[in-house]
C-alpha cells in the first residue's frame, strides 16, 4: 500500500523545538506566555454554593464599578424584599438598646468635649446644668447677641402660647398647634442671628418636614418557610423619618473622635429576632434619602430638630407608669434618626457596606416637645454592618446625648417664667459648629 | 336658612354658618341641596363603626300638621300603634337632661344669641368673587395703581441689598423645591409651593447680617383675623384663617404723603352694574361684630408687614390669579383695618398716619405683589379719601422647570436636571 510515510511526530517536534531552543539564548528569561485558556472559576448559573458566591461577587463588583452615585444607590436598593420598618418615635419598651444593636452604635452620656461649653457632667435629677464659669463663653458669642437670642426665644414662646388667639386644638394635635410653629420660628430666627458667627449657616439650606430614609442590612437568619426555606438571608431594615426641620450644609462637619480610636463602651447584643421588639415587616420601595437628591450641593448634614409626637409626650408616659421610658425613647429617636441621616450622607458620597468609610460622618440633633430639650451628637464610623463585612470590623458608631432639660418653667400672664440659659447656650453651640478651616 | 349640626370641638367663638344656597358650585350634591342637613363641608363622626367624615343620612320631609282651633284631632296615641284614618299624634319635644355630644341639635338661626336683623356679607379665605380685583377695590374703597411704589423697587435694585450669589442661590432654591425635595421624580404642587417660599425666606433671612432691623420680625402661622365695616348701609366683614404673616415691631412707613392722599378724593369708585358688589360673599344673619387682629394686647410685634398666600392641599382653595389677587387685597385690607381700629378707635375717620400692609401670593411659579395703604376707615359713603393699592401681578419667577427629557421624533431635546 502506498501509505504516506509518517515521520514520527515526536522527532519532528523535537527537532523543531530543539531548533527553537538553540536559537534562543540560554540566559534569556522565559517569555511570558499568555494563558491559553480562561481562568477556571465556578459557574454562574449552576445550583451550587460556589455559583451563588460567584453571583454575589459579580454583584459587588458591579456596584463597585458603578459610574455614578445614583447608579450605585439604584443597584443597592433595586431588589425589594420584606424588611423591618424601624420607627424612630416608637411605643416599644427599651427600644434604644435594640436600636443600638441594629445600628452598631455605642451611647456615651454627655456631649463630646468640643460641644461641652466648658462643663462635663450633666446633673441627671432635674436636668439642670452647673453653670459654666463666667457665664456666656466670650470667645464664641457676645452678650448682646445672646440677650437678643433670649428675647427672640421668649417672644417665640409667648407668641404661640399667649399672644396668638387660637381655638382649642383637636385631639392629639396639640404639638402641631402650639409647638411646631414655635420650633420653626426658633430655628429660623436663631440661625439667621448666628449667621454672622458661622459662615456655614449662610450657605446652608433649611428644610421643613423633609423625608429622611435609609436602608441597610444587619445580621442573618434562616428563612423559616416558603420557597426560599432553609437559606441564609440577611435581615433588612428601613427607616423613614420626618424630622420637623433640618439644616443641610455644603461642607462636612469635623469629626469628634478619630476614626481608629476605640471606645470603651460596648455595643449591646440582642439575641432575639427583631420582631420580638415588636417590629413589623413590610415590602416597599427601598429609599436612601438625606432630604434632597444627590445633585443638591448641600449634601452634608448639620442639625436636625425633632418634635415629639402627642402620643409619646411626657404626661402620657407618666400617666401610663412609664416614667423611666422618657429618656429611653428620646435616645432611641436620636439614634435611629441620626444613623439614618449620617448613613444616607455617607452613601451619597459613594460608601457602602463593602466600601467602608474613609472618614467619619458627623451630625447633630435636638429632640424637643416644646418645653424639654435634649441634645445629641452622632458620629458614623462604619457602614459595614452585614455579616460578611462585620466579621473583623472593630469600628463602632458613637452617639453622645444629654438628658432632657427644661427650656422654660411656665408661661404666666404674658411672661416666660424660668427661661434656662444653659439650654440656649447649648443650642447656640450646636448651631455654631463648623469645620475648622472656615 | 339651613341648619348645621355641629359635633366635636367647642370653641369660645360662635361658628358661622356655612351653607349658601344657590351657589352653582355647591349644588353639585343635586337632590340634597335643598334639604336641611345639607352639609357641604362634611361633619365629623366619632363613632368607630362608620366612616369618619361624610354627609349625614338624608332628612325626611315632614308633613305639616294643620291645627284648627276648636277641633280636637283624633290621633292613634292611645292605641299605641298606627291606625289608618287617624291622625298622627304630636308629642311634646323630649330633651335629654344631660348634654350628649353625639345627639346634639343646635338652635335654629332665629334662636341664636347673635342673630341680627340685617345680613352681614363675609369674605372668608375660600371666597372667590366674580368681579375679582374690581369688586375688591369697590369693597375696600381703593384706587389701584399698577406697578409697585418706587422706594420698594429701588430697594430691590440696590446691589447693597442683594444676597451673595443671588442668582445662583435662587436657582438652587428653585431646583431644590421643584426637583430635589422628594424621592419621586417631582414633588406635588402643594409640597413644592411652601418649600419654595420657605427657601426664599431663608435666603432673605441671611440678609440680617447687613440689615439688623430684619431681626425685629417674626412669622406667625394660622392666625385668625376679623375686621368689620359698614359700606352704603351694608355690613361687611373679613374673617379667616391666614397662612403666614410677618409681624414687625415698628410700623411700615407710608408710601404717599398726606397731600397726595387728599387728591384721591376726586377718584370715583368703579361700579359694575347690574352685578351687586356683594355677589359671592357669604351672607349670614348670625354674626359677631368685632374687629380682631388675631393677637392679644401687649404683643411685641404689633404691626403687620407682609401676608403670604400659598397654594395648599385644600382643593376648594385653588385660586385663579384674578381671584387670588382679590383675596390678597381683601385680607391685607382686613388686617390694616383691624389694626387701625385698635390704634385709633372704632369711629370712622381719615387716618393721620396711614397703615401700610404688604402681601405676596404664589402658586409656585407666578408671584403677585400688593402694597396697600389704608388712608381712611370712613368707608360708608362713596366719596371722600380713598385707600391706595399698588399691584404687581403675574410675575414669573422662572419660565419652566422640567426634569424629564422631552423626546420628540426619537430625538431628546431637553437634558435631565
Amino acid at each position: 500500500m502506498a501509505a504516506p510515510s509518517r515521520l514520527p511526530l515526536l522527532q519532528f517536534c523535537s527537532t523543531r523545538v530543539f531548533l527553537l531552543r538553540c536559537t534562543q539564548g540560554f540566559h534569556s528569561e522565559p517569555a511570558v506566555q499568555e494563558p491559553a485558556y480562561p481562568p477556571v472559576i465556578p459557574s454562574r448559573t449552576a445550583k451550587s454554593k460556589s455559583a451563588k458566591k460567584r453571583r454575589e461577587e459579580d454583584y459587588y463588583n458591579q456596584v463597585r464599578a458603578a459610574s455614578s452615585v445614583q447608579d450605585k444607590l439604584r443597584l443597592l436598593t433595586k431588589l425589594q424584599r420584606e424588611k423591618y420598618v424601624v420607627y424612630p418615635q416608637t411605643f416599644t419598651l427599651n427600644a434604644d438598646r435594640w436600636y443600638r444593636h441594629f445600628t452598631k452604635t455605642v451611647f456615651l452620656p454627655g456631649l463630646p468635649e468640643k460641644c461641652s461649653v466648658g462643663r462635663q457632667v450633666v446633673d441627671q435629677e432635674n436636668g439642670k446644668v452647673p453653670p459654666a464659669a463666667g457665664g456666656v463663653d466670650p470667645t464664641v458669642v457676645d452678650e448682646n447677641t445672646f440677650s437678643e437670642l433670649r428675647y427672640l426665644v421668649g417672644n417665640g414662646i409667648l407668641q404661640e402660647n399667649f399672644y396668638l388667639k387660637k381655638r382649642r386644638p383637636f385631639l392629639q394635635k396639640e404639638q402641631e398647634h402650639f409647638v411646631a410653629p414655635f420650633l420653626s420660628n426658633l430655628v429660623s430666627s436663631v440661625t439667621n442671628a448666628l449667621a454672622k458667627y458661622n459662615p456655614l449657616l449662610k450657605m446652608s439650606s433649611l428644610d421643613f418636614n423633609p423625608e429622611v430614609s435609609f436602608y441597610w442590612m444587619r445580621g442573618e437568619r434562616t428563612v423559616p418557610r416558603g420557597h426560599r426555606r432553609g437559606r441564609a438571608d440577611p435581615i433588612r431594615f428601613q427607616i423613614n423619618d420626618q424630622p420637623h426641620c433640618q439644616i443641610r450644609v455644603p461642607q462636612q462637619l469635623e469629626e469628634f473622635l478619630p476614626l481608629q480610636e476605640s471606645v470603651s463602651a460596648e455595643v449591646p447584643v440582642v439575641q432575639f429576632e427583631p420582631n420580638r421588639l415588636p417590629m413589623f415587616q413590610r415590602q416597599y420601595d427601598n429609599n436612601i434619602f438625606i432630604g434632597s437628591k444627590v445633585t443638591d450641593p448641600c449634601s452634608y448634614g448639620h442639625t436636625q430638630f425633632h418634635l415629639v409626637h402627642d402620643r409619646f409626650k411626657r404626661d402620657r408616659l407618666l400617666k401610663g407608669n412609664l416614667a423611666d421610658q422618657i429618656e429611653v425613647r428620646l435616645r432611641a429617636n436620636a439614634i435611629a434618626s441620626l444613623f439614618a441621616w449620617t448613613g444616607a450622607q455617607a452613601m451619597y458620597q459613594g460608601f457602602w457596606s463593602h466600601e467602608d468609610l474613609t472618614r467619619p460622618f458627623v451630625s447633630q440633633a435636638v429632640v424637643t416637645d416644646g418645653q424639654y430639650f435634649s441634645f445629641f451628637c452622632y458620629q458614623l464610623n462604619t457602614l459595614a454592618l452585614t455579616v460578611q463585612t462585620d466579621h473583623n470590623n472593630p469600628r463602632k458608631n458613637i452617639c453622645w446625648g444629654t438628658e432632657s432639660m427644661r427650656l422654660y418653667e411656665a408661661v404666666k400672664d404674658g411672661e416666660v417664667v424660668g427661661l434656662n440659659d444653659d439650654v440656649l447656650k447649648l443650642l447656640v453651640h450646636f448651631l455654631l459648629n463648623k469645620p475648622q478651616k472656615m | 336658612m339651613s341648619k348645621v349640626i355641629q359635633h366635636g370641638v367647642r370653641s369660645t367663638e360662635p361658628m358661622l354658618l356655612v351653607v349658601q344656597v344657590g351657589n352653582a358650585a355647591r349644588s353639585a350634591f343635586g337632590n340634597y341641596s335643598h334639604s336641611r342637613r345639607c352639609d357641604v363641608s362634611g361633619r365629623r363622626f366619632f363613632s368607630v363603626t362608620c366612616a369618619l367624615f361624610g354627609r349625614g343620612p338624608p332628612s325626611r320631609i315632614e308633613k305639616k300638621t294643620v291645627d284648627i282651633p276648636g277641633l280636637e284631632r283624633v290621633t292613634y296615641a292611645d292605641r299605641m300603634h298606627y291606625v289608618p284614618g287617624l291622625a298622627k299624634p304630636v308629642f311634646p319635644d323630649w330633651r335629654r337632661d344631660w348634654h350628649d355630644p353625639h345627639h346634639y341639635r343646635g338652635p335654629k338661626n332665629e334662636e341664636m344669641k347673635l342673630h341680627k336683623a340685617n345680613p352681614c356679607y363675609v369674605f372668608n379665605q375660600r371666597t372667590k368673587i366674580l368681579e375679582g380685583v374690581r369688586q375688591a377695590l369697590w369693597l375696600t374703597k381703593s384706587k389701584l395703581i399698577q406697578g409697585l411704589p418706587e422706594h420698594i423697587l429701588s430697594l430691590a435694585e440696590d446691589p447693597a441689598n442683594q444676597i451673595e450669589d443671588q442668582g445662583k442661590r435662587v436657582q438652587q432654591a428653585i431646583r431644590h423645591s421643584c426637583f430635589w425635595d422628594t424621592t419621586a421624580i417631582r414633588p406635588k404642587r402643594d409640597r413644592f409651593c411652601p418649600v419654595l417660599l420657605r427657601d426664599l425666606l431663608h435666603l432673605c433671612g441671611t440678609l440680617q447680617l447687613k440689615h439688623t432691623s430684619l431681626s425685629k420680625s417674626i412669622l406667625a402661622e394660622n392666625y385668625r383675623v376679623a375686621a368689620l365695616w359698614n359700606q352704603e348701609s351694608d355690613v361687611f366683614q373679613v374673617r379667616g384663617l391666614i397662612g403666614m404673616l410677618l409681624n414687625i415691631m415698628t410700623p411700615l412707613p407710608e408710601v404717599i404723603q398726606s397731600g397726595e392722599v387728599l387728591a384721591t378724593e376726586n377718584h370715583t369708585l368703579e361700579t359694575f352694574c347690574p352685578i351687586s358688589p356683594t355677589i359671592d360673599l357669604q351672607s349670614t344673619y348670625v354674626y359677631d361684630q368685632k374687629n380682631d387682629t388675631g393677637f392679644r394686647d401687649g404683643y411685641p410685634y404689633p404691626h403687620a408687614h407682609t401676608l403670604f398666600f400659598i397654594e395648599t392641599e385644600d382643593s376648594a382653595a385653588k385660586f385663579k390669579p384674578e381671584q387670588l389677587r382679590a383675596k390678597m387685597i381683601m385680607f391685607a385690607f382686613g388686617n390694616a383695618l383691624a389694626r387701625a381700629k385698635s390704634l385709633y378707635g372704632e369711629h370712622p375717620q381719615v387716618l393721620e398716619q396711614p397703615v401700610v400692609v404688604q402681601s405676596i401670593a404664589t402658586d409656585g411659579r407666578l408671584f403677585q405683589f400688593i402694597v396697600l395703604q389704608l388712608n381712611t376707615t370712613d368707608l360708608g359713603p362713596d366719596t371722600g379719601v380713598k385707600n391706595l393699592i399698588w399691584m404687581d401681578q403675574d410675575q414669573l419667577l422662572y419660565d419652566y422647570a422640567k426634569c424629564r427629557p422631552l423626546i420628540k421624533k426619537k430625538a431628546v431635546t431637553m437634558a435631565k436636571h
